[in-house]
């Protein structure tokens, strides 16, 4: 293939990749049956006596569960809710996840279930950490049997195994 | 999403393993499907450029998390494959891209969720949401203890055995 087809088909495949990303983002609202956070703030009493499922902050622990900040996606808190939960490990600066049913203009949610995603901050700083070791030993053993050609725009197979694959 | 270097443990011993079954796919078409392993979690680029942003520089909707589907998952995979030279591993390398791509989503399938559903992971072609176990949540460290566990068996027997 020629370098100039190999990019043209790059472009094209990374066009379909955003087209992908504004169909999904235009969509999902849609199809995901739990509201959003910029629903929530838009509607709060909408899904009043429904069972959500909502992701948000813990910023407070109460004797009876938490109080929990539910953002939208530019970052604004779009409620806070105060959640009913006997025996939760949710902690504050914590990310949860909570299902269970929405009342009084979505402020109340009683708790089915939580899930405690990120305990605290060293929660995430943990996982960005070690995926980047994953991003690294992916990358250095893919290279260790692959080279660039960077005049050519493509891999190309470093000479160990003699596998003919065409 | 379990954390990636599990991701990229468990795409290594399941690859390494199919190859004792498939003799082409040895250690360096093991590394592409290893690749693969990290195609949803490409998703992360909204740490740099995040929907809101893209969003108000666009002025539609946009969600990167389109990437962490299969949809997502198959177009990155034909743009990595375009990347090799000849036809039967342009072929090859996007079987194995998609492989490894649903292998990530298979492991992220089997995490916590609240509600008991996992993410629509088979969008476009679905919205449907599988039951998950929620065996673990993506901060679980024995996640990644298992992985290298398992990684440095497979390992092991596929040194003893060739």
């Amino acid at each position: 293939m020629q370098r100039r087809n190999r990019l043209l088909f790059i472009v094209v495949f990374l066009a379909g990749v955003a087209v992908l990303c504004v169909h999904y983002g235009g969509v999902y609202d849609r199809n995901w049956p739990h509201p959003s956070g910029a629903q929530l703030a838009d509607e709060p009493g909408g899904w009043d006596g429904e069972q959500v499922l909502l992701f948000g902050t813990v910023t407070e622990t109460t004797e009876e569960g938490f109080v929990m900040a539910v953002k939208t996606a530019s970052g604004d808190t779009a409620r806070i809710l105060t959640v009913y939960k006997d025996q939760t490990e949710a902690k504050s600066g914590g990310l949860v996840q909570v299902y269970g049913e929405l009342s009084n203009r979505g402020t109340i949610q009683h708790a089915e279930s939580v899930v405690v995603v990120n305990e605290g901050p060293d929660d995430s700083q943990y996982k960005l950490s070690v995926s980047a070791v994953g991003i690294l030993v992916a990358a250095g053993a893919f290279l260790r049997y692959w080279g660039i050609d960077w005049h050519r725009l493509q891999f190309y197979t470093r000479a160990q195994s003699g596998d003919d694959d065409g | 999403m379990a954390d990636l270097l599990s991701h990229v443990l468990l795409a290594f011993a399941a690859f390494t393993a199919v190859g004792w079954v498939i003799s082409w796919l040895d250690r360096r078409w093991v590394t592409v499907g290893m690749v693969g392993s990290v195609v949803p979690d490409l998703n992360r680029i909204d740490l740099l450029a995040d929907d809101y942003f893209i969003e108000q520089f666009l002025g539609v909707s946009f969600d990167w998390g389109a990437i962490h589907t299969l949809g997502g998952v198959i177009v990155v995979s034909a743009a990595g494959a375009v990347l090799f030279s000849t036809r039967r591993q342009q072929v090859r390398v996007f079987c194995l891209l998609v492989a490894g791509g649903c292998s990530h989503l298979f492991v992220d399938g089997l995490k916590a969720w609240a509600d008991g559903s996992n993410g629509a992971y088979l969008y476009p072609f679905s919205w449907w949401r599988n039951p998950t176990p929620g065996w673990y949540v993506s901060a679980d460290k024995w996640v990644l203890i298992l992985s290298l566990v398992l990684a440095s068996g497979i390992l092991l027997v596929d040194k003893l055995a060739t």
